[in-house]
């Protein structure tokens, strides 16, 4: 149940040192206020930076924000604190298994499910990754030997974390909701994922070109002029192609719930980032 | 690609490359062999021209027999490729184009660019310099070697 | 049938700007009705509307995108606009300074009446 976000702001105004910043920052991110959420949570870190629930509630924030890499870093903290925090367990679990790597899932999710036995929903989401209600037989396998934080976050063909070799550094869906390839179809950076986490920058990638063309190719045809872009509505995802430079092709996606005109000034801004990069590094 | 007559080479070149054509083969009505984009072994291009203008001359006699207009194109879908086969004429004559293609494009474009290939090679075309003589049945052997000579290069 | 799709397309070509609108088969790219402006070649407009809709469908089940049910190509002259449907796709030609918020609607509401 979400807590009445009033309230809580008006505890938390009155005793900003007080711990109602994680109650209060959780309830504005439900609410979808993810804004107001990050801030209030880099408030809260400010004051307690060894508060395993501050970096937990930080992480998810990220997750909402699809800044993958830097949540796995902040759970990793927090285990580094606690290393029984459910919540940081969950996190983890989540990351490894949207990266695709199930043993690695698996684990941090039944580490979880062992803290909080309660929790029904964390025991479907490891009989959904162990593959079914046996798994409760298997004893616990010991700790995998961990990935690189970013790599687990960013997917398992993706490259590593945002750095000045990556087009979308620091922007939003930097890594699951933009992806830049070139004439060939190679990826040149960005990454994308399906709804279900699966990574699928690769398999776009290759169509993604040939796809641009074909827009390219119509628009000639028709004599539509220089083509600005092409949008695609999906029914899980909207996506906009467009081509920051004639060798290369961007795909910006957003969930198709979200108001279609944002997707279009989404890409715009990424290709712009593109630009940029492709200057930077030509 | 491969042409017998080079001005040919240019609309046909055109056409492949707009309508994603995985195969490509003009021919004369008779079989013979104009120019081709794709074929790697002369046997197989013999075998396809021959019975190209053997499924022209059969379903046109077909629509002749009951009474309709000669049907102009036939198109075959298959599961992994499909093909179109359509007469049209040229001032050399009546030829026929026999088109093989995939997933990666679709009949509807194929006919469209056809259309622009029967206008491109009109135009292109160069005045006939002497009448053109009947094809005999036997020089037809002795013509087909030369031009796949001329198609392969051997 | 084809009378019955030749309403819904008289209907979008009456909203301004649009030059022409078709039912077109998404297997093969051919024109099923069309209701289209003179000039404008029908079948040119079906091939390339069902060959663009062919790599969205790809490109969108690779993404998991889930099925698409729109797309919008937009040029300085003007635009192309698809609504697939399972067999079957509304297509459109739109000139420059159309609404195109409108004429998606229309679309998608027409594109539901094909099935």
């Amino acid at each position: 149940m979400i807590e009445d976000i009033r309230t809580l702001s008006a505890q938390y105004a009155a005793d900003p040192a007080s711990l109602v910043f994680l109650r209060l920052g959780e309830a504005l991110r439900q609410r979808g206020q993810v804004d107001a959420a990050l801030k209030v949570a880099l408030q809260g870190l400010g004051r307690y930076p060894h508060l395993p629930d501050a970096h937990d509630l930080y992480a998810r924030i990220l997750t909402d924000r699809h800044d993958y890499a830097t949540a796995f870093d902040e759970w990793d903290t927090a285990l580094r604190h606690a290393p029984h925090h459910i919540g940081a367990h969950k996190g983890i679990g989540f990351l490894y298994y949207r990266a695709g790597e199930r043993e690695q899932a698996l684990y941090h999710l039944r580490i979880a499910a062992s803290l909080d036995p309660d929790d029904l929903g964390l025991r479907h989401a490891v009989e959904r990754v162990g593959g079914g209600a046996e798994i409760w037989d298997m004893p616990m396998p010991d700790a995998p030997p961990p990935r690189e934080a970013s790599a687990a976050a960013a997917g398992p063909s993706s490259a590593a974390v945002p750095n000045p070799a990556d087009p979308f550094a620091g922007m939003d869906g930097g890594h699951d909701r933009l992806l830049l390839v070139d004439a060939d179809g190679l990826r040149l950076g960005g990454g994308l994922a399906a709804p279900d986490g699966r990574n699928v920058s690769d398999e776009a990638a290759a169509l993604l070109a040939a796809t641009t063309r074909e827009a390219a190719r119509a628009a000639r045809l028709l004599e539509l002029g220089g083509w600005a872009h092409l949008t695609l509505e999906g029914e899980a995802l909207s996506a906009c192609l467009l081509m920051p430079s004639p060798e290369t092709s961007l795909l910006a996606a957003m969930d198709t719930a979200l108001p279609a005109g944002q997707l279009t000034y989404f890409a715009d801004r990424a290709a712009k980032a593109a630009r940029a990069w492709l200057e930077r590094v030509q | 690609m491969r042409a017998v007559e080079p001005w040919v080479v240019a609309p046909l070149r055109a056409f492949v490359a707009e309508s994603s054509a995985r195969l490509a083969l003009l021919m004369t009505s008779s079989g013979q062999v104009v120019a081709q984009h794709g074929f790697v072994g002369a046997l197989d291009l013999m075998s396809v021209a021959a019975l190209g203008a053997g499924i022209v001359a059969s379903s046109s006699e077909l629509a002749v027999t009951v009474g309709w207009e000669p049907f102009r194109v036939v198109a075959h879908q298959g599961k992994e490729q499909a093909h179109f086969l359509a007469w049209f004429d040229t001032p050399r004559g009546r030829w026929i184009a026999l088109v093989v293609f995939g997933s990666e494009t679709k009949l509807g474009l194929v006919r469209v660019f056809f259309e622009q290939l029967v206008e491109d090679l009109a135009a292109a075309a160069p005045p006939e310099e002497e009448p053109r003589r009947e094809v005999l049945a036997a020089d037809f052997e002795r013509e087909l070697n030369a031009s796949l000579r001329a198609l392969f290069g051997r | 049938m084809t009378s019955q799709f030749q309403a819904m397309l008289d209907g979008l070509t009456r909203l301004r700007g649009v030059r022409g609108a078709l039912v077109v088969s998404l297997e093969d790219g051919l024109v099923v009705a069309e209701s289209v402006m003179g000039g404008l070649k029908g079948g040119a407009l079906a091939a390339i509307g069902a060959t663009l809709a062919g790599r969205a469908v790809e490109l969108s089940g690779r993404g998991g995108f889930g099925r698409p049910r729109f797309l919008h190509l937009q040029g300085d002259d003007g635009a192309l606009l698809v609504a697939p449907g399972h067999d079957l796709a509304l297509v459109a030609l739109a000139g420059r300074d159309v609404p195109i918020g409108m004429l998606r609607l229309e679309m998608l509401r027409t594109a539901e009446r094909l099935g």
